[in-house]
């Protein structure tokens, strides 16, 4: 009975689990070894880590720091809103042709849903911060790169959830339509369209918070707004400044979070 | 004047046959009762005459022209409306957008867009949401409707729609038996007013005997009997569902 009884737990001790988990235990105790301690934080470092720790309790609230990270923060939002906006006729129109739900193309209507999935693909592939990177060699420092970066990369992704949406909607209602004289084109308005509508504003809100927080991103290689700021303020070792405009930025994305919360709610009503 | 004709119509679903081979006649203006146990082909028969399944075998024509040789949309909406058991209405459309949904057929892609903003034909939704009593919820979002008022907005559409049939599945089996009465008496009133031809399957024999010319029973996909509603006697009935029972005990 006893060595019954042993004999499992004897085997549990080196099964694959067990030996996973002694191998990642192994490696990361010798990680700790390999690491010199003394290089980690560079001369002066934990002083400026000091001042930085002490500017979250104290940050600069002087009305001209305040005015500047308000203008920079209506700048910013500014930017994602153009960028959004660009973004959902981008990926309004390629969702609705990567669903396949209209007849576009006749017998090629499979093929063009492809070739439209593809472009969302190849939109959403490459990084904001890459498609601006890009778009300041054509353009220059300005607001522009940043806004089509946007658009691009957050197009892609509208599209690829759009198609989505527009598919799974209820079939039966839309077969309902098609009876009632409906074409594709009216069923896309009548059936898919106000179906799907309520995922489609909640994800666009959700995509808009995230553009904001992308353009604040962006504007730190120099394209203006909160980034910009925060830039500048940290090269001049002005670290309560710094968190003035992260607070702003913090602030503003929690704003527009409660602010679509709100829309949803009302929505789901 | 016959609306339909039926020579030898068979549906089959892969190795199950659905409806076994079967003709008959449905003249305009005729209220019919489909009924029988569930699983007998009512609704089969329903889907075929609609134009949404083609028979296997067989030819369906509907004021005298084939029924598979008219395009689906614009021209069969004319001829054939129905309103299936789950009602299939937009529930994030207000009432008065999914009665006008039955006028998608004579409008512009322009004008049904347009429709969404500044309803089109307003009138002719209200006439039919009084018709059906319900007038009052007109603005009100379908999804907030209870099963009977959404009953009564799938039936303005159709109505809206203006078919020469109306097919109807199951039109009251969500509802309890007075409201059921009630809107099987207003289908079949407002049918009849505006000389429609309706086909409708029924669970309850007394709402097919009390409301409807005539009765069609199904089971296991089989025509049992095809008579005057006066005619329909109790023996008849007992046939039709016993019989089932039976088969269906030897089966389990």
């Amino acid at each position: 009975m006893n060595k019954f009884r042993i004999g499992p737990q004897t085997i549990s001790l080196l099964n694959g689990k067990s030996l996973l988990t002694i191998l990642l235990l192994t490696s990361f105790l010798w990680s700790l070894i390999q690491i010199s301690w003394g290089n980690i934080i560079h001369p002066g470092g934990g002083d400026a880590l000091k001042e930085m720790l002490s500017g979250f309790f104290n940050p600069d609230l002087s009305l001209p720091i305040l005015r500047r990270g308000i203008t920079a923060a209506w700048r910013t939002t500014a930017y994602a809103t153009a960028g959004m906006t660009l973004a959902l006729l981008i990926g309004f129109t390629l969702g609705v042709i990567a669903s396949g739900s209209l007849p576009i193309g006749g017998r090629y209507k499979v093929l063009i849903a492809v070739i439209a999935r593809g472009i969302a693909g190849f939109l959403r592939g490459i990084h904001e911060l890459v498609w601006a990177w890009l778009f300041v060699v054509a353009f220059g420092l300005s607001p522009l790169p940043a806004v089509f970066a946007l658009a691009l990369h957050y197009g892609g992704l509208l599209a690829r959830n759009f198609s989505e949406q527009f598919v799974d909607v209820p079939t039966s209602p839309l077969n309902s339509l098609t009876t009632a004289g409906a074409t594709a084109w009216q069923t896309l308005v009548y059936g898919r369209l106000p179906m799907a509508l309520p995922n489609l504003i909640s994800y666009s809100l959700y995509r808009w918070e995230c553009a904001v927080r992308s353009a604040a991103i962006m504007s730190f290689v120099g394209l203006g707004g909160l980034g910009f700021e925060i830039r500048i303020a940290l090269d001049d070792l002005y670290y309560r400044q710094v968190w003035t405009f992260l607070f702003i930025l913090m602030i503003l994305v929690l704003v527009i979070d409660t602010w679509s919360s709100l829309i949803r709610k009302r929505m789901a009503q | 004047m016959e609306r339909y004709v039926l020579s030898e119509v068979c549906k089959s679903f892969g190795e199950v046959e659905a409806l076994s081979p079967c003709s008959l006649s449905i003249n305009a203006g005729e209220r019919i009762a489909l009924v029988g146990p569930s699983g007998s082909g009512k609704s089969t028969l329903l889907l075929l005459l609609s134009g949404i399944l083609q028979p296997t075998a067989g030819t369906i024509e509907i004021n005298g022209q084939f029924l598979h040789k008219i395009k689906p949309g614009k021209e069969l909406s004319h001829l054939v409306g129905m309103v299936h058991q789950q009602l299939d209405l937009v529930p994030q459309l207000s009432a008065k957008h999914n009665v006008l949904a039955g006028r998608l057929g004579n409008w512009s892609f322009f004008r049904s867009c347009l429709s969404i903003l500044i309803p089109q034909e307003l009138e002719t939704a209200k006439s039919a949401l009084k018709l059906m009593g319900i007038e009052s919820k007109i603005n009100t979002r379908t999804s907030s409707l209870s099963g009977g008022e959404q009953q009564r907005v799938a039936f303005a559409r159709v109505f809206v729609q203006n078919p020469d049939v109306i097919l109807a599945d199951e039109p009251v089996s969500s509802l309890d038996p007075s409201r059921a009465q009630a809107i099987v008496e207003l289908l079949c009133n407002t049918t009849n007013q505006y000389r429609k031809t309706l086909v409708a399957s029924l669970h309850s024999i007394d709402l097919a005997k009390k409301y409807f010319d005539r009765i069609i029973g199904l089971r296991l996909g089989k025509i049992m009997f095809d008579i005057p509603a006066s005619e329909l006697k109790d023996d008849t009935l007992q046939d039709l569902y016993e019989l089932d029972e039976e088969i269906n005990s030897l089966g389990s």
